[in-house]
């Protein structure tokens, strides 16, 4: 795992507190019912801040966001520079 | 103006009405008419996806997109009458779609696109169910509907399934749109959402649309001229679809749209498009008002300007004081004008609005305080001065609207007085006539012409506050569950004992909203010692079957929820239980 898939896992761990859960970076997010449409839009703006990409959520379909690995794949594909 | 100061409420707060208003005959005879009727040349709909990229249409030109689309639906069938569902992303070419069906005078529905968590399989029998109930005759989806999806779209042996037509190659035929349909013939009809939900389809005719849209615009004063509509939300709802799109097709008013999946994934994005477009109205349920502030992070708001908002109305849940007030504080550094946020109640059943707050106070929707224990064990309220401890703060939905009544009613039918809490009935001018070939439901809905919505409130000086919702029902985030679609999912799980399941809703005060708690038992004891694993495959389920996300699993032994006498889980006392053994949960919170 890189350094930033470790923090975006440790805030996902955070965000979603479910006592005794674990996540890595392949874990299914939102196909598995652990995070909802709400808690996805947090995960895009931690995205943003680790990528220091802006990712335009019109692009994104919450199957881009299932897993950590999926996240990255996707602000490398549709990120643009932050203004 | 009202004829009679005291607005029709007589001393015992009986048959609470406002009396009708002396105004002009309505203005069109359809809501076909009334697009036709709108100046060319003015914007209509902005879809907007992001600061670099959105389309602007005008009335002319979605016009001659409907009437395109009204001649592909003619071609593939569809005649005046039929029933037409659309299962396409929110955006412009399905509004045309939507448009062009009843240019034909054929019937439209919207129904929610796909879920990309839910489970074909469920999809597939819930999109067969309406067809079957409407006896549909066209479903059209978008020309980029997944392929692996088409297998899952199942449909009554009488409904076709067409793509939407490509109005920008030159193969689709304009028709001339049918601006001579009775005002009372349907013009639509809305679902609300889940298996259970999915078979009460609202007819809405032509008339009670229009009435509806007048009423609201002399409610809040619209004008064609400086007013413009910003929205998120989903057009197969009736806040997103009546005050989002048929208001701005009747008023001809320009209207700012973002598919409200985008919305929810970064829902700043909302004051970025009012602060570009100046919008001045707009309509969201209580839990927005919450999670626009909590998702903006403070040195991000002084950028926006929402000075133009002069009305931005919480509709569709239980009005909160408190979100309300935390949307004001965050965003009055970008010009929300003081009374800029108010409140409605409204339902499909009524076409939309039931009340509307004073768009003019300068304070917002009125509130009250009482006391919160007395409220919470039996919804009896004692008012009490604002800051007490203990106290609660109950938000107004506003007056009624002009040719409505409404009453509030004990379990036992009785009128109940001012300040004591009971079910809403509804009589209208915009009632709906049934639920679309379901008279049984029909039946126990509307009783003597009163629509019975089963949610809860009370009068207070002539406004109405509505403290609970539909019995049973859960509302998360403005979409309405039924707890027996989720416990059916939960008892399909082979280590849960079928028919040990309740489902139902937690109000979380951090999200503005209801939250789903699961209450199920396992068959055998020994499977407690799994639980985790177990809670994650019910949590895949749920999410898999409805497209949510469960709050709470609680798992208990065999025989921990208590049975009525007729065997099956009974509710009401279970809940007691549960608040016994859970008082951390808030159950019956407000």
């Amino acid at each position: 795992m890189t350094p930033e898939q470790k923090q975006m896992v440790e805030f996902i761990l955070k965000r979603i507190r479910k006592p005794n859960l674990t996540i890595d970076e392949n874990t299914p997010l939102v196909s598995s019912g652990l995070v909802d449409s709400m808690a996805l839009g947090d995960l895009l703006l931690e995205l943003e801040d680790v990528t220091h990409m802006r990712i335009p959520p019109g692009k994104v379909k919450p199957k881009d966001l299932d897993s950590v690995t999926l996240m990255f794949a996707t602000a490398a594909r549709v990120g643009k520079p932050q203004k | 103006m009202p004829a009679n100061k005291n607005n029709g409420h007589d001393a015992a707060g009986q048959g609470f009405k406002a009396h009708p208003l002396q105004y002009p005959v309505l203005r069109y005879s359809n809501l076909i008419e009334a697009l036709e009727g709108a100046p060319g040349e003015r914007p209509f709909v902005t879809f907007w996806v992001d600061e670099d990229e959105q389309e602007t249409v005008t009335f002319a030109e979605f016009r001659r997109r409907a009437r395109l689309q009204a001649g592909a639906l003619r071609g593939q069938g569809a005649t005046c009458g039929d029933r037409v569902v659309i299962v396409m992303p929110q955006d412009i070419p399905a509004m045309t779609v939507f448009a062009g069906a009843m240019m034909l005078g054929a019937v439209p529905a919207f129904l929610a696109y796909p879920n990309e968590k839910v489970d074909p399989t469920k999809y597939r029998s819930g999109l067969a169910g309406v067809t079957a109930n409407l006896k549909a005759k066209l479903v059209v989806i978008d020309r980029d509907f997944p392929e692996e999806m088409i297998g899952c779209v199942s449909l009554d042996e009488e409904a076709t399934l067409v793509r939407a037509a490509d109005t920008r190659d030159g193969s689709a035929v304009e028709i001339v749109p049918n601006v001579l349909t009775e005002i009372n013939s349907a013009a639509f009809i809305q679902h609300s959402a889940g298996t259970t939900g999915l078979q009460k389809g609202v007819a809405l005719t032509h008339g009670a649309v229009l009435r509806q849209l007048e009423h609201l615009t002399r409610a809040l004063d619209i004008d064609g001229a400086k007013d413009s509509i910003y929205s998120w939300l989903p057009l197969y709802h009736d806040m997103g679809l009546i005050a989002c799109f048929m208001l701005p097709v009747v008023r001809h008013i320009p209207v700012v749209m973002q598919s409200p999946v985008d919305w929810v994934m970064r829902p700043e994005s909302m004051l970025q498009v009012i602060s570009e477009h100046k919008c001045t109205l707009a309509w969201m349920p209580n839990f927005a008002f919450q999670f626009v502030p909590r998702r903006t992070r403070p040195n991000r708001r002084a950028q926006y300007d929402l000075s133009s908002v002069r009305a931005l109305i919480n509709c569709s849940e239980p009005v909160r004081a408190s979100s309300m007030k935390e949307f004001q504080d965050a965003f009055g550094v970008c010009g929300l004008k003081p009374g800029a946020l108010q409140s409605s109640y409204a339902m499909a059943e009524n076409v939309f609005a039931v009340t509307q707050s004073d768009p003019q106070s300068s304070s917002g929707p009125a509130r009250l305080w009482a006391d919160g224990s007395v409220f919470r064990s039996s919804h009896q309220l004692v008012t009490s001065a604002e800051g007490t401890p203990g106290s609660i703060c109950f938000a107004s939905s506003g007056r009624l609207l002009p040719h409505h009544e409404i009453r509030i009613v004990s379990e036992a039918g009785s009128d109940l007085p001012n300040g004591a809490v009971g079910e809403i009935l509804v009589k209208s001018d915009c009632l709906f006539e049934g639920y679309y070939n379901r008279p049984d439901l029909t039946e126990k809905a509307i009783v003597d012409g009163w629509y019975h919505t089963g949610d809860l409130g009370f009068r207070m000086e002539e406004k109405l506050f509505v403290v609970g919702r539909k019995k049973d029902l859960i509302i998360v985030g403005g979409e309405n569950l039924y707890p027996q679609d989720i416990e059916e999912i939960v008892a399909s799980h082979p280590a849960i004992h079928d028919g040990r399941v309740i489902a139902l809703g937690l109000y979380n005060p951090d999200l503005g909203t209801e939250e789903i708690l699961v209450v199920a038992e396992v068959e055998r004891e020994e499977l407690l010692a799994d639980a985790e694993v177990i809670e994650r495959e019910i949590r895949s389920r749920i999410a898999a079957g409805l497209g949510v996300t469960a709050g709470t699993i609680l798992l208990k032994p065999p025989k921990w929820i208590v049975k009525s006498t007729a065997g099956k889980a009974a509710r009401s006392t279970t809940l007691e239980k549960l608040k016994k053994e859970h008082p951390e949960l808030n159950i019956g919170g407000v």
